[in-house]
């Protein structure tokens, strides 16, 4: 049995302890916007935060969560949509869509200790793999929160 | 998925749904439903749209969403003629069942070749006619008039002479009741009118695949659900001689152990290209588990015994042997005008060169996954597939039922780019279910397998003899293409657009292991950078810069009027279809070398590539027009390479969403430069030796140049394909640009194997 706390939820799971705590959140929570696209960690598609840091969840067996704090995709914008979210919406940021979740998870985590980062360190940040090829988007999308954190900061 | 950004309906019962020939009480995700909805709450109409009892519409698209949008775009046409309100409208995959049973009332289902909105756009148009004409048909009868002044607003039909309105929902029933209207009588609406065909509306999957709300069909749930794992036979060709589960006893959570048969995995494709393809997957072995991590673990402690077979020994430099003596062979000539080889010999200068690609995968980000169930004598099977109705017949195949107690949903794919035009994976899970009656059961596929397993991109290798006057003119073109096992595509060479007077070009096929796919970009991206290097190189040998030599070469003039027509998929090729040709791609050319030069830094100046083509397989049978300009800069010693821009220029007739016309050939440029840096899939001892993203690199983010995309505008009524135009010619210009860079003259891919690496 393993205690953690999901987008704010405390949960318990029965499962070996081994098992990635991507296929946890996948089969044994249902929380199936994080997602399986290599189980090696060179894809990304599977990033949540651990704790505020993003870390690719096929790569950490559930015992190593335990007491721990994660947040998913399902857990950003739950009630209002995430700036980051508002910014991929607007603009048309996905194609098929698959390494998103993964990717906007990467996105907040680099702009909540970051919030007007270059493009290196966009570059640096954002090692996710989109087969569609959005990246320019992507970047788009980034500079595009940046600049809205900025003029409604103001 | 609708343009509200929400979910409307986000549980919906399959039950009773249109066509259906099982029932399931499940709530499904509202990806998953299939046509038709709860029959007291809603209408088809005509079979491509439903209205619900609150005034909204859903539409049909026969068309898998790929992530290029073709979801969004018809539904902008088919609303278009419908009048909808998009806030009010949202979309569902066609059900394969039902276009089997109305015998392909959704004309293409096919999702590949750059053809999906090419084929649709007027089917569709016509479609919304229709079902317009039958909702003033039906308010007629509602009001006990006829249909003079009355028009379609916000869902409603309105009564002009008496200011009435009637809801889409209250006229449903009566609407899909009425006699179809004759296709060639109804009229669709007109150009300057247009709220929706041409505009950049919004993508309507946009909020569900930025909340991890959409789903995939990996992420399907049903009650009581069991998962496996699967592995074929390492070798292409070999098959199962045992496996011991015994051995595997004490893993948790394993429920069973099943042997899968080799058989065909597809067989038929549409429309253009007349071969049967016999796909075929071989024997395979799954254990199915409570969770699919448990069945994985378990998989790979599983003894298995393999006949590897005859390709047990196969490896890539064999291929390549093999390939080279076949090239000393006569090929099949497939296109020839005059004396090519006393051309050669009165030529002041020739030059030969032999260019070589590699076998490749598509690597879509979702693996290859299907559920299925078998009940009662009945499958139903839930999977992203390129071709839903072959994924049907392969259904009820596997399954050993008839179509009609077979029954198929798509659900979104996580990428496709050709690879799920196979419905290998389907095959698999209902052979699984077979043997787990009464229980659904997800099949996916590790990224190993995904990668070990497919179907590939044939390997290419070409002989070219070229020759040039005493004034640098091209006298002479020669060229032997030998590719892999693929189906017949002789159009890869021969759709050659540069006008030369003397060519004769040879085809020829060797027989290699891994099953043949196609892939974005199908043969033109094995073929465009090969002759357009050595187009090149001849200018190279003639002295003048290759774009200044491109241009020269793109002269209608130069287009021979006594040239025989050559014959390509049975259509002919003619003069005027030369010329057109030639002008178009040189007007494409000129635009970008313009734009590219207004958008580079001068006082940083990097080194420029070039290229233009069509994705032509016949006369009037390509797709879009795409120029683009590539700037790179490299090392001192050449040895390091970066790119800075790509500036693509587009000629795609009536673009319908000019934002998705960007997104795909943005995704299309993105997609060649990693085929052109990494793309690369070998066999050794029969098996293929890649196996994920760290040996097989897609490229990120870091290493992906600005890229801008110009849609030239366009007086064409209809569309022109988006999907795959870019990535052939994106290839061409790159290793162009290397070349004019100092940089060594790429004659085989990938390009990172050329003693050459990335900078940033």
């Amino acid at each position: 049995m393993a205690k953690f706390v999901v987008n704010g939820k405390p949960v318990e799971v029965t499962a070996d302890p081994n098992m990635p705590l991507l296929w946890v959140l996948r089969e044994k929570l249902g929380l199936t916007g994080t997602k399986f696209g290599c189980g090696i960690a060179q894809c990304l598609a599977c990033t949540v935060h651990i704790e505020g840091q993003p870390v690719p969840s096929c790569q950490i067996p559930v015992k190593d969560v335990e007491g721990v704090e994660i947040t998913t995709i399902e857990g950003v914008g739950e009630e209002t949509l995430h700036p980051v979210q508002e910014a991929w919406i607007e603009g048309n940021v996905p194609q098929c869509g698959y390494c998103q979740s993964g990717i906007i998870m990467a996105v907040i985590a680099l702009l909540e200790h970051n919030s007007e980062p270059s493009d290196a360190e966009i570059d640096s940040a954002i090692g996710n793999i989109c087969r569609c090829g959005t990246y320019p988007y992507v970047r788009k999308a980034i500079h595009a929160v940046a600049e809205l954190k900025k003029t409604t900061a103001v | 998925m609708n343009f509200m950004g929400t979910t409307r309906r986000n549980f919906l019962t399959v039950s009773a749904s249109v066509g259906s020939s099982i029932v399931f009480n499940l709530a499904l995700p509202s990806l998953a439903h299939s046509a038709g909805t709860n029959e007291k709450l809603a209408h088809e109409i005509a079979s491509w749209i439903v209205i619900h009892n609150d005034n909204s519409v859903t539409v049909r698209i026969p068309q898998m969403e790929l992530g290029q949008g073709i979801s969004t775009a018809l539904t902008q046409v088919i609303a278009e003629e419908i009048n909808l309100e998009l806030s009010l409208t949202d979309w569902e995959f066609y059900d394969p069942l039902t276009n089997y049973k109305r015998k392909n009332v959704y004309v293409h289902t096919y999702t590949g070749g750059s053809f999906g909105m090419k084929m649709l756009f007027s089917p569709m148009r016509i479609a919304g006619a229709q079902i317009k004409e039958m909702l003033m048909l039906a308010a007629a009868r509602h009001w006990d008039t006829d249909t003079r002044g009355l028009v379609i607003k916000n869902h409603q039909v309105i009564n002009t002479a008496t200011d009435a309105s009637v809801g889409f929902g209250e006229l449903s029933a009566i609407a899909s009741s009425i006699p179809i209207p004759d296709p060639s009588k109804v009229k669709t609406t007109t150009q300057n009118n247009w709220r929706y065909i041409g505009k950049p509306i919004p993508r309507s999957d946009a909020h569900d695949k930025s909340t991890g709300k959409a789903i995939y069909g990996i992420d399907l749930k049903l009650p009581g659900m069991k998962y496996a794992a699967v592995k074929q036979c390492p070798v292409f060709g070999g098959s199962l001689v045992s496996f011991n589960s015994t051995a595997i006893k004490s893993f948790q959570g394993v429920q069973k152990v099943v042997a899968i048969k080799a058989g065909p995995s597809g067989y038929t494709v549409p429309s253009f290209f007349y071969e049967v393809i016999d796909w075929q997957m071989d024997d395979a072995v799954a254990v199915v588990a409570d969770s699919w991590w448990e069945a994985q673990q378990a998989l790979d402690a599983l003894p298995i015994v393999w006949d590897e077979g005859a390709n047990k020994d196969v490896s890539s430099t064999q291929i390549e042997k093999k390939i080279s003596n076949e090239l000393m062979q006569q090929g099949e000539i497939i296109r020839q005008e005059g004396d090519v080889d006393s051309a050669l010999l009165k030529s002041e200068k020739t030059i030969k060169s032999r260019y070589y690609y590699p076998f490749l995968e598509h690597a879509a980000l979702e693996p290859m996954n299907c559920t299925a169930l078998i009940d009662n004598g009945r499958v139903e099977a839930w999977a992203a597939t390129q071709y839903g109705d072959e994924a049907l017949r392969i259904t009820a195949y596997a399954a050993g039922v008839a179509p009609y107690n077979a029954k198929f949903n798509l659900t979104l794919a996580g990428g496709g780019f050709g690879r799920r035009l196979h419905s290998d994976y389907v095959s698999q899970a209902v052979q699984i279910a077979k043997e787990m009656e009464g229980v659904p059961v997800k099949l996916i596929w590790s990224r190993e397998e995904s990668m070990q397993r497919s179907f590939y991109a044939p390997v290419m290798t070409t002989d070219f003899t070229g020759g040039l006057d005493a004034d640098g003119n091209i006298t002479a073109w020669k060229s032997h293409v030998c590719q892999g096992r693929s189906v017949y595509q002789p159009y890869a060479m021969s759709r050659m657009v540069y006008p030369v007077p003397n060519v004769k070009i040879e085809y020829s096929t060797v027989k290699t292991p891994p099953p043949y796919a196609w892939m974005r970009g199908v043969g033109h991206t094995q073929a465009l950078w090969m002759y357009h290097g050595f187009v090149s190189e001849l200018a190279e040998l003639a002295g003048i810069d290759s774009l200044t030599f491109q241009l020269q070469l793109l002269d209608e003039k130069k287009v021979s009027k006594t040239a025989p027509e050559y014959s390509n998929l049975g259509v002919a090729s003619s003069y005027e279809d030369s010329v057109s040709r030639v002008k178009k791609f040189r007007e494409r050319l000129l635009h970008v070398v313009e734009k590219i030069n207004e958008g580079s830094d001068l006082n940083n100046l990097g080194s420029f590539g070039y290229a233009v083509f069509d994705m032509s397989y016949a006369p009037g049978l390509g797709s879009s027009i795409i120029a683009i300009a590539i700037e790179i800069e490299m090392s001192s010693n050449h040895s390091a390479l970066k790119i800075k821009n790509v500036m693509a220029s587009v000629d795609c007739g009536l673009a319908v969403n000019p934002q998705l016309v960007e997104s795909q050939i943005v995704g299309g440029i993105v997609f060649g430069l990693s085929n052109a840096l990494y793309g690369e899939i070998t066999l050794e001892n029969g098996k293929v030796q890649q196996s994920n993203f760290h040996d097989y690199p897609i490229l990120r983010l870091k290493d992906t140049p600005s890229i801008e995309v110009y849609i030239a505008p366009s007086e064409a009524t209809l569309p022109n394909g988006i999907g795959e135009g870019a990535v052939p010619v994106v290839i061409a210009a790159l290793v162009d640009a290397i070349h004019t860079a100092g940089g060594p003259r790429i004659r085989k891919l990938p390009i990172l194997k050329n003693d050459i690496s990335l900078f940033t």
